[in-house]
């Protein structure tokens, strides 16, 4: 990998960059789906290339290629540049970056068992056994599982002398049930919603999900669904699960601190925020229970690494302090603009995509409370499980989330289940009713593999930690 | 530099796969992609970027199982390695009733999306179309961003059995939101053929959009009569497509479609045409299936769903040649949609508008239950008020919650024009402007 980079540098600087960075990358994806208690999919999927960014003219040009020649990467390199002086044609606003010094290092995910070590056979044993639990339930229409291995080996360097190693390896997991009636269809997953919860671990995160320990408990609440009571409708107290409160961060903190976005770089695509930068430091984003950070450093994480896409370390970033918005998700060019050094999110999609400023582990913070305690102080509410949709404004304030799963709260007891809840809000005012939060025993880091920005459009695996949290006077209905 | 469209780069790895392929049954499908994106924001360029990649994928199957292996690169190595991880999984599969590949079924490799233009298109070509956006956007006071991106893919699917398809598609875009200090409008346009993406029309559109979205005021939530622009019902077609049209929604009994019986207006036709000049066609499926026509509703009557060849197989009826890469688990897709035009013009559909909102677009539409078609999101880059067959001022965005086969269930007008623009799984849609009877904004 060094060679492929070394060359792809002097090639680029030989064509007049100013600045180059490229990345080579090699991903090996794991999957295996059973699905009704047949094997689906049992695929392996390898992925290598190189991604060559540079500077010329003040322009950003960026081109990659899977051919791992030194014809074809001097090329790649060639056209980068070209790419970059054709842009410059329609640019009058030179690129300037903050300053940022040369780094060399190794970083590898810690893992107690490497999952690519694990046999296909042990794999698909504790699938079939996880769908022989669900298929013990009566009124299940659809049961699947799967499991999904990541090793991608990244090679960063760049013309400033940066040369940076990686070995990031993710393991994920989990099931969905369906259950349908006449005119009723209900889902539920677990460990997370849509199929599966994922983490930068090893083997070990499977074991501790207990996939075959929770599959006969969750195709009954798909079955029971199916006749539970709607919703009630009216505003009300909401507990979230950790799973659901982990989106809500995702959707209403994660996305709009990403500062290309509020500076317009996503603007026709992505959208915009409410996050202006005069509002940096005074404005009132939540409660005094709410603090986030952007935390690549934290364990298990999906956005855990040794440096970002740009060379940047792995580094905790407070966005929202005690309730105060206090800061951004940024790269070397947006922190320029507003006068800091980056912070460490720029992360490209493979070796193909343009990295841009992406979570890294947006983390809502723990708190003092427990979920029996909340539950215990809320006279009348819903406690929400497991998303099910999602939706939120191109500026990150009007949103509705609906859940699969919801617990009618009545005099601080849990009582009966309800079907098809839906909440919605608006960012500063939701945040701000929150006045509890879960304490650190029952904190998870949970994982989001599918979140969308960029043209092209990118994909990537993001983290974000979470407790069960409680928020006052929410509009709450049934969707219907 | 047409690395593809003339080099037989796919079809030549295709039939290296197939030759290493030692199970009983076996299928290689190889796609060579190039693809160029040149972004803008605030009138300049900020992002231009270009890729190519081969990407190999092999199925095999014997004993009753299956495996599949998926890789990138080139040369023997690589076409060993894909193979051989394939064989690897299929014989750590579980024995399962495996669906048989399927025989070639004689159908043509044409009419496919194609344009020489387009695959030559160079950072200049893409740079100067932008420049004649921010150009116009600047003449006006405003500020463009946005996306051109210039593509062509080829896709070659050979197995076992005898098939041999392979056909090379080009696709030229551009999007744009066009801003001003207080309000914003949008337009797209999408062809196989760069010159023949109107960038003219698109920049009046856009551009024209934005002046008259400026300082927009709020409107009480609540149900109006709707004009919903094109780009609007692609995506209620989209998430009909991705919630209903496919066969296996319909056998795990999670789709709204009921065949034969009547849920939407009369004026309501959707087919899928993958021979469709104006939808990007193409001409066979991911298993090298010819693409067949399919009436999806017909005056407003479930008519049929795509099938593949897992899900026909079930049915005792044809593949329809609309999968997706075998096995998955979400189904075939229909993926070349087009609403039938009606008789009125644009202007006819607001004029009978007593009082509601004209849509410009739908944004984060989001499914909230599948089965009844419900689903959520806002309105963006341009709502206006209609009152009294005017076209008037510009409301605040709106949520909006409703079902899509209700909304479709009260259609009172259909335009006779239509825009192509791609739904949020960025198939081609080609949709009229519709007048919809009633529509819920909850927000």
């Amino acid at each position: 990998m060094r060679d492929l980079a070394e060359r792809a540098l002097d090639a680029a600087s030989a064509a007049g960059a100013d600045f180059a960075d490229c990345r080579v990358v090699a991903r090996t994806v794991e999957n295996i789906v059973v699905k009704n208690g047949a094997v689906s999919t049992v695929a392996t999927s390898d992925d290598e290339g190189i991604g060559v960014r540079v500077l010329a003219a003040g322009c950003w040009g960026y081109a990659a290629t899977d051919e791992l020649d030194a014809q074809h990467i001097e090329e790649a390199a060639r056209r980068a540049v070209h790419i970059a002086r054709a842009s410059a044609r329609v640019n009058n606003k030179p690129v300037r970056l903050a300053p940022h010094p040369a780094r060399t290092g190794e970083y590898r995910t810690p893992v107690q068992r490497d999952p690519f070590t694990v046999s296909l056979g042990d794999k698909l044993q504790l699938l079939m056994s996880t769908d022989e639990a669900m298929g013990r339930v009566g009124g299940v229409t659809v049961r699947e599982c799967s499991l999904e291995f990541v090793r991608e080996e990244r090679f960063f360097a760049s013309t400033e002398g940066s040369r940076l190693a990686q070995t990031i390896i993710e393991s994920g997991g989990g099931m969905d049930v369906t259950a349908t009636a006449e005119n009723e269809f209900q889902m539920r997953s677990f460990p997370n919603s849509f199929g599966r919860h994922q983490l930068c671990a090893g083997w070990e995160a499977i074991e501790g999900f207990d996939l075959p320990g929770n599959a006969e408990r969750i195709a009954e609440e798909a079955a029971a669904l199916l006749t539970a009571d709607l919703c009630p409708e009216g505003v009300m107290t909401v507990i979230l699960d950790g799973t659901q409160a982990a989106l809500q961060v995702h959707e209403s903190c994660g996305h709009p601190t990403e500062l290309d976005r509020v500076l317009g770089h996503e603007a026709a695509y992505a959208g915009t925020s409410f996050l202006v930068p005069e509002l940096l430091g005074s404005f009132r984003y939540g409660s005094d229970s709410v603090t986030m950070t952007a935390d690549a450093t934290r364990p298990t994480g999906l956005g855990t690494f040794g440096w970002d896409d740009e060379g940047t370390p792995a580094q905790r970033t407070l966005l929202v302090d005690r309730g105060l918005f206090t800061g951004y998700l940024t790269s070397r060019e947006t922190a320029a603009v507003i006068g800091q050094e980056s912070n460490g999110t720029m992360r490209g999609d493979g070796w193909s995509r343009l990295p841009i400023i992406r979570m890294t582990n947006i983390n809502l913070e723990p708190g003092e409370s427990s979920l029996e305690e909340m539950i215990a102080g809320t006279e009348h509410g819903v406690y929400l499980e497991t998303n099910r949709s999602w939706s939120i404004d191109d500026v990150r304030l009007n949103f509705q989330f609906g859940t699969q799963n919801g617990w009618e709260i009545v005099d601080g007891k849990r009582t009966r289940l309800v079907r098809n809840a839906v909440y919605s809000g608006r960012t500063p005012e939701f945040w701000g009713s929150c006045d509890a939060v879960a304490g650190p025993d029952e904190w998870r880091m949970y994982g989001v593999v599918n979140c969308g920005k960029g043209q092209p459009s990118q994909l990537m695996h993001v983290g974000h930690g979470a407790a069960p949290c409680r928020f006052r006077n929410v509009r709450v209905e049934p969707a219907r | 530099m047409s690395v593809l469209a003339d080099g037989g780069v796919a079809a030549a790895a295709a039939a290296s796969l197939l030759e290493v392929i030692t199970a009983p049954e076996g299928e290689a499908i190889a796609y060579a992609t190039r693809l160029e994106l040149t972004r803008f924001a605030g009138n300049v360029i900020h992002q231009s970027v270009a890729e190519t990649s081969l990407r190999l994928r092999a199925r095999v199957l014997g004993d009753n199982r299956v495996g599949v292996a998926e890789g990138g690169g080139r040369g023997d190595d690589a076409v060993r390695r894909v193979a051989h991880a394939a064989e690897q999984a299929r014989h750590w599969s579980a024995p399962a009733d495996v669906t048989p590949l399927p025989e070639p079924d004689g159908g043509s490799d044409s009419p496919v999306a194609y344009s020489a233009a387009t695959d030559a298109a160079s950072p200049e070509v893409r740079a100067e179309l932008v420049a004649r956006l921010t150009r116009h956007a600047a003449a006006h006071g405003l500020l463009a961003y946005g996306a051109m991106s210039t593509q062509t893919s080829t896709t070659a699917v050979h197995n076992t059995k005898g098939v041999r398809r392979e056909a090379t598609s080009t696709q030229a875009s551009m999007v744009t939101v066009v801003r001003g200090d207080k309000g914003s409008g949008y337009a797209a346009r999408h062809s196989p053929d760069v010159d023949a993406v109107d960038i003219d029309a698109l920049a009046h559109e856009a551009v024209d959009t934005c002046m008259r979205n400026q300082d927009a005021q709020p409107i009480d939530p609540g149900t109006y009569e709707v004009v919903a622009s094109p780009y609007a019902v692609s995506d209620l077609l989209g998430h009909l497509s991705w919630v209903g049209f496919s066969a296996l929604a319909v056998q795990e009994h999670r789709s709204f479609m009921r065949l034969g019986e009547k849920l939407m207006s009369d004026s309501v036709t959707i087919v899928d045409d993958c021979k469709d000049a104006a939808l990007f066609p193409h001409p066979f499926d991911a298993e090298g299936v010819s693409s067949a026509v399919v009436p999806l509703i017909e005056r407003g009557v479930c008519a049929g769903v795509v099938y593949d060849t897992p899900t026909a197989r079930r049915d005792g009826v044809r593949s329809t040649g609309h999968s997706l890469p075998q096995p998955n688990t979400w189904g075939p897709l229909a993926l070349h949609m087009r609403m039938d035009a009606g008789d009125r013009t644009v202007e006819d559909l607001i004029g009978s508008v007593k009082r509601g909102l004209y849509v410009t677009r739908f944004w984060y539409v989001r499914d909230v239950h599948p089965l009844h078609t419900i689903i959520t999101g806002m309105t963006r880059d341009g709502a206006f008020l209609i009152e009294n067959g005017k076209l008037g001022r510009p409301v605040r965005d709106l949520r909006f919650t409703q079902s899509i086969v209700d909304a479709l269930s009260d259609v009172r007008g259909i335009s006779r024009d239509r825009i192509l623009e791609l739904e949020e799984g960025e198939s081609g849609v080609l949709c009229p402007w519709v007048h919809l009877g009633h529509f819920s904004f909850t927000s």
